[in-house]
Order: C-alpha cells, then sequence, then structure tokens
C-alpha cells in the first residue's frame, strides 16, 4: 500500500475517533439515578466528575452546580416510555419536592427554550398551577385546537425535554434522590 | 513448528494496532478536551462583554427564547459573571447582597468543574470580600484582612451569581440592585 494511503486511513482513524466521541456524548443516554421517568446525574458539576460526565454536562447543563445546592433532574419521555415530543400535549401532575425552591423547565431539542408569545418557560414553586389538593398539575404543549395555550407552551416538531430544578434539596434528596416522588408525565390527547 | 510473521504481514499488524491507537487518542482527546474548549470560549465571551462594563462584571437580561449562548438557561434567575484572570494577580470580589430570596455565587474552573458554591443562607447578610488566588501561583498571597482567601485550580476562573427572580416588578428590582452590587476586580 502507498504511503499516501496509509496517511489517509490514519486521518480516517482521527476521525473515527472524534466520531465516536461525538456519538456517545450526544446519542447513548446519560447514567444517572432515576425517578420515575426523570433521571438525575449526581456528579454534575462535581470536581469528581468523570471524563464523560464533564463532556456531557459542557454539551447540555453547562455551569451546573453540585447536588447539594441544586439537583437537576431530567425528562425525555413520557409515563409509556414514549419520548417527550413538542407538538403533543402533556400533563405534569405531582407533590411538591422537598426543596427550599423548585422549578420545571421545557426545553426545545437545542437545549434552549421555546419561543412563545406569552414568554412562558417555566413553572415554579410560586407560580405552579395546582390542583385541589394543593398539588402541582399543569400541561406542556402546543396550543389546542380551540387556540388555548398551555400553561408551558411549546412550539416545532422536535423534541421536548423537561428539567425539573431542586435548589437547596432536602438533605432526604441528597443523600437518596430516587426517593423524590416524582411528577408525572402524562401525555393527553392526540399529537398535533 | 510455527513460522514466524513475514516482514510484509509485520507491516500491515504493526499498522492496525497503530490506527487502532489514533482512533482511541482521538476519543480519549475529544472526551478530554471539549469541556476546555467550551469553558475557553465562555470565558473568552464573557471577558470581552464583560470589559465594557466599568466593574468587568457581564450583566445579562433575564433569559428567553432569544438567550442561545449557555445551554439549558434557567428563565427563574437573574445573572451576573465575571471572567477572571489569576495568572499574574488574585482577583478581588466584592458584594453587598440584601437580597430576601435565594442567590448563590459559583466559581467554575476552566475543565467546568463547580470548585465552590456560597449560598446566602450561608453567606447571611455580611458583605462578602473574597480573594481568589491560583494554586499555580508563586506570587505571595498579600496581606488582607476581613477577606476571605479562596484557592482556585488553576488561572482561569468563572464566576456565576445567580439571584432567584420573581414575578413581581418590586421583587425584580430589588434583585438587579443586589446584582448591581457585585464587583470583580
Amino acid at each position: 500500500m502507498s504511503k499516501a494511503r496509509w496517511v489517509a486511513l490514519y486521518a480516517m482513524a482521527v476521525l473515527v475517533g472524534i466520531g465516536s466521541a461525538w456519538l456517545w456524548l450526544t446519542r447513548v443516554g446519560p447514567s444517572g439515578i432515576d425517578a420515575g421517568v426523570w433521571r438525575v446525574n449526581l456528579l454534575a458539576g462535581s470536581p469528581n466528575a468523570d471524563a464523560y460526565t464533564r463532556a456531557r454536562v459542557a454539551l447540555g447543563a453547562l455551569l451546573a452546580l453540585d447536588r447539594r445546592e441544586t439537583l437537576y433532574y431530567i425528562a425525555r419521555t413520557d409515563e409509556r416510555g414514549e419520548p417527550l415530543r413538542a407538538q403533543c400535549r402533556y400533563r405534569v401532575s405531582g407533590p411538591t419536592p422537598a426543596a427550599r425552591w423548585w422549578s420545571i423547565t421545557a426545553y426545545d431539542e437545542d437545549f434552549f427554550l421555546f419561543e412563545n408569545a406569552a414568554r412562558r418557560y417555566s413553572v415554579n414553586v410560586e407560580t405552579a398551577p395546582r390542583d385541589a389538593q394543593g398539588e402541582m398539575a399543569f400541561e406542556v404543549g402546543p396550543a389546542a385546537a380551540n387556540g388555548t395555550t398551555a400553561d408551558l407552551p411549546t412550539t416545532g416538531d422536535g423534541s421536548l425535554l423537561l428539567t425539573l430544578r431542586l435548589y437547596n434539596p432536602a438533605v432526604s434528596l441528597q443523600r437518596a434522590p430516587d426517593s423524590l416522588v416524582a411528577p408525572r408525565i402524562e401525555s393527553v390527547g392526540n399529537c398535533g | 513448528m510455527s513460522q514466524a510473521p513475514s516482514r510484509p504481514r509485520k507491516f500491515v499488524l504493526g499498522h492496525l494496532l497503530g490506527l487502532l491507537v489514533v482512533a482511541a487518542a482521538a476519543h480519549v482527546l475529544t472526551v478530554w478536551a471539549l469541556p476546555r474548549l467550551i469553558m475557553a470560549e465562555v470565558l473568552r465571551v464573557t471577558r470581552t462583554e464583560g470589559s465594557t462594563s466599568a466593574d468587568g462584571v457581564l450583566r445579562p437580561p433575564p433569559a428567553d427564547h432569544t438567550a442561545r449562548r449557555i445551554v439549558m438557561p434557567s428563565p427563574d434567575l437573574l445573572y451576573a459573571t465575571c471572567s477572571l484572570d489569576l495568572s499574574e494577580r488574585p482577583a478581588q470580589i466584592t458584594a453587598n447582597i440584601d437580597y430576601p430570596r435565594y442567590w448563590s455565587i459559583a466559581l467554575y474552573a476552566a475543565n467546568s468543574d463547580n470548585f465552590l458554591v456560597r449560598n446566602d443562607r450561608e453567606h447571611g447578610a455580611r458583605p462578602l470580600r473574597w480573594m481568589i488566588v491560583s494554586r499555580d501561583s508563586v506570587s505571595p498571597v498579600p496581606e488582607t484582612r476581613n477577606v476571605e482567601v479562596i484557592e482556585a485550580p488553576g488561572t482561569r476562573v468563572l464566576l456565576l451569581m445567580r439571584m432567584l427572580l420573581p414575578e413581581d416588578a418590586a421583587g425584580r428590582a430589588a434583585a438587579e440592585a443586589a446584582r448591581q452590587t457585585l464587583r470583580c476586580g
């Protein structure tokens, strides 16, 4: 084989190495602990994080805080295991998490906020709609056929990501994040 | 009795092993370098845009759908950031935060690790006086009184202040007033 072909093969090996790293970081789901359909990575932002966790956090949750300060639970599927989609409507419900302050934010597949005229990007401990029992109960998704907007509006037809942030979570949650009574995410109606 | 591999076969096997090593090295280097490259860009942009303010602090508006610099921005927080270069001298951080809600100040290393965070409950209402020094620095730490000395792993540090942003106008004005007290020098 000629020298030029070997050089081309080595260049291809470099591309394979870079490509495999990129696919591993972006396509393989992050490791972590599950609570319902929500997953939390306890090493996000931590100096003890492994190289893969650090790279994934840099790509999808840069400048995260450690678990004593904030727990970040991320949901990518509904209760049936179906991927969350921006063109579908979901009902999110559950008890108030044990934390000093919490919020749930909807992100587009590029990890940024959905454009919407109402400028509603999240619900939190103060603004979340609640049911008769005082538990959070709100809808995420596009505008309904009759024009009513969801509490957390989405647009487009890409993936949807929900992030539950718990600021200063209870010590019991810091020690056992899977003990969270996680908000349920249920599909309602048809996808647009 | 087995024969030793011929020279051309050895040559090909050696190159195949070399290709595997190169691919593995590129994979590991990519994973290692990504957070550092992303942080370098965040530090550069923060330094460039923060330099337009007299106190070196970048104070972006509350995040909305047009905020597309840092992934997964929180729309419930008001941020302030500083890019700190500790290579020649320590950084002096001051703030007088009189704010009744959650706030925190976090420090991030050049590899994106959050090596320190302090919140309102931990710090209390007293004035914040920090001197951030690099562990790599050979310069002596200046004598200081009533200043907390914080060691950073490296010479490049990002400071990120978070303030919980309420819905009402008075609360938002209080958050803005509190973040205006941050100084990075």
